[in-house]
């Protein structure tokens, strides 16, 4: 009989957590709805292992889903996937299950971590953890855990446009694979130094973003152009 | 004397067809990357990213014309000095094979005087065909292909430098390169004033530079003393424009022993030729 309460009070704790996870994402579903588009300025600053580039500035468009696009007169390095993913995957909400992970003070803030696990074989994301203020129904963390990117945890900051849950800066910390330059590829045969690997395995690249523009209307025609 | 002497060399240098077949192979070299370049440019941006490109990705005009310049000066910096010898190992065993050589040394001008003014053509003729690389590089590649900020990858990393920061670079780059293409010029005279026909002396040259080129590539450690000593590790030393931040020091030293080259090289020729018994 004890057994059979224990088993009952895990089993309805564990049911109204992930109800919980549920309705906290659908939430963010919600918000995350309100932008159909938008247009954003950003600066873009890589602190990446074997790569020297100074911040770029450049402009950012984006249509639901999945529409994005980066224009920019110089070279602006973005992490692969984070960007648009979790967006993209938590409006499917039969791809996935999210579980509750808890209460959790981020930085001050009081959050509550949902962990989310895809249902399906084809997703590239195999792990998202998310830190989200449900008071703001935003985002404030990310750990994401891709197939073919490896890990990328992107930390939000919001102000002007919180109540379209757009942030005001983002910083990507992503999961650098070893490189190795062999001296073949860089062409260089008459440097003496040796090919070096890199030994941090840890990118940073910090957007800070302003002057949105939201909801503005842009034509996917757009989004097929090439810069 | 030394001045009209070199403008005759100068003729004789543009009246030869072989002259124009440097800058000939040139142009349809340049032309043949450019085609590439425009079919699947993107293929070689994605082999210069690949390293990285699982992780990160590179927004914007990659495939630019200060990309497309710096392949191509690195494509051809090699092949060049094959085009500089065809025409500058000519100039003193061409004349002893035709036999006009003993007939320019009768002229009211010194044996050293004839070396110099040659050379000074050889360095014209040079300059000629590094201007001509640098406006088909800089000039014709960007109108094709539109400017941009610089990717670079070298053995310490991928550099993205910006466009603004690049032009500089260039120049200082076609710089060092002619020095080193002068160089070339001079090791092709100065075998020249030790030769009676055109052909040993642009054979000799291009020998030298794949044996030098081939040592200064091995890694072994028996040839590390003398690798800095050969004019063919810094005829690369162009590149260093693109590192950053840049290596000076580096660039001057190379400056250094490609000049000193040129002086050792242009003295032997001088010596050689004033010593020359010449009976052709």
């Amino acid at each position: 009989m004890r057994y059979l309460f224990f088993s009952l009070v895990v089993f309805y704790s564990l049911s109204a957590n992930s109800q919980t996870a549920d309705q906290i994402i659908a939430q963010l579903v919600g918000k995350i709805n309100l932008v159909k588009d938008y247009s954003v300025k950003a600066n873009i600053k890589a602190d990446i292992p074997m790569i020297k580039v100074l911040p770029v500035n450049a402009t950012i468009y984006f249509k639901q889903k999945d529409k994005f696009k980066v224009v920019s007169k110089g070279i602006a390095i973005l992490p692969k996937q984070g960007f648009t993913d979790v967006s993209s995957f938590l409006s499917n909400k039969n791809t996935y299950v999210a579980v509750d992970g808890g209460l959790k003070a981020l930085n001050g803030v009081q959050t509550h971590v949902v962990t989310v696990i895809p249902t399906v074989d084809n997703s590239d994301i195999v792990l998202a953890k998310l830190w989200i203020d449900t008071k703001n129904k935003v985002i404030l963390k990310t750990d994401l855990t891709t197939r073919g990117s490896g890990s990328v945890t992107m930390n939000y900051v919001y102000g002007t446009q919180l109540a379209f849950g757009l942030p005001d800066q983002i910083t990507f910390t992503v999961d650098i694979k070893k490189f190795k330059m062999p001296k073949s590829i860089s062409s260089d045969i008459n440097n003496s130094e040796k090919a070096k690997k890199s030994k941090s395995k840890i990118g940073t690249i910090t957007i800070k973003l302003s002057g949105y523009l939201v909801n503005k209307g842009i034509s996917d025609e757009f989004f097929k152009k090439k810069n | 004397m030394l001045l009209r002497n070199t403008y005759n060399e100068f003729i004789k240098i543009i009246a030869k067809p072989r002259s124009y077949i440097g800058l000939g192979v040139l142009t349809a070299l340049i032309f043949v990357i450019l085609f590439a370049m425009k079919a699947d440019g993107t293929s070689f941006v994605s082999f210069v990213t690949a390293s990285f490109e699982q992780t990160l990705s590179f927004n914007g005009n990659i495939l630019n014309g200060n990309l497309i310049a710096f392949i191509i000066l690195q494509m051809l910096i090699v092949h060049i000095p094959l085009l500089v010898a065809l025409v500058t190992g000519d100039l003193i065993s061409g004349e002893a094979a035709m036999g006009t050589i003993r007939m320019l040394a009768t002229k009211p001008i010194s044996r050293t005087n004839i070396v110099l003014s040659k050379f000074i053509a050889g360095a014209v003729y040079t300059l000629i065909l590094t201007l001509w690389l640098a406006f088909l590089a800089l000039v014709v590649v960007k109108w094709m292909f539109g400017t941009g900020d610089l990717i670079v990858l070298n053995s310490s990393g991928l550099i993205i430098l910006q466009e603004q920061d690049i032009m500089w670079r260039y120049l200082c780059s076609f710089f060092v390169a002619y020095l080193a293409l002068l160089t070339v010029s001079s090791l092709s005279i100065c075998l020249s004033a030790f030769a009676e026909n055109s052909i040993g002396p642009i054979v000799s040259t291009m020998g030298i530079i794949i044996l030098f080129t081939i040592i200064g590539s091995m890694d072994v450690t028996v040839f590390d003393s003398i690798k800095k000593f050969l004019f063919t590790t810094h005829m690369a030393s162009w590149r260093s424009f693109f590192e950053d931040p840049v290596k000076m020091k580096n660039i001057w030293e190379s400056i250094v022993i490609l000049v000193v080259h040129n002086i050792l090289l242009v003295a032997i020729a001088i010596i050689k030729f004033n010593k020359k018994d010449i009976t052709s």
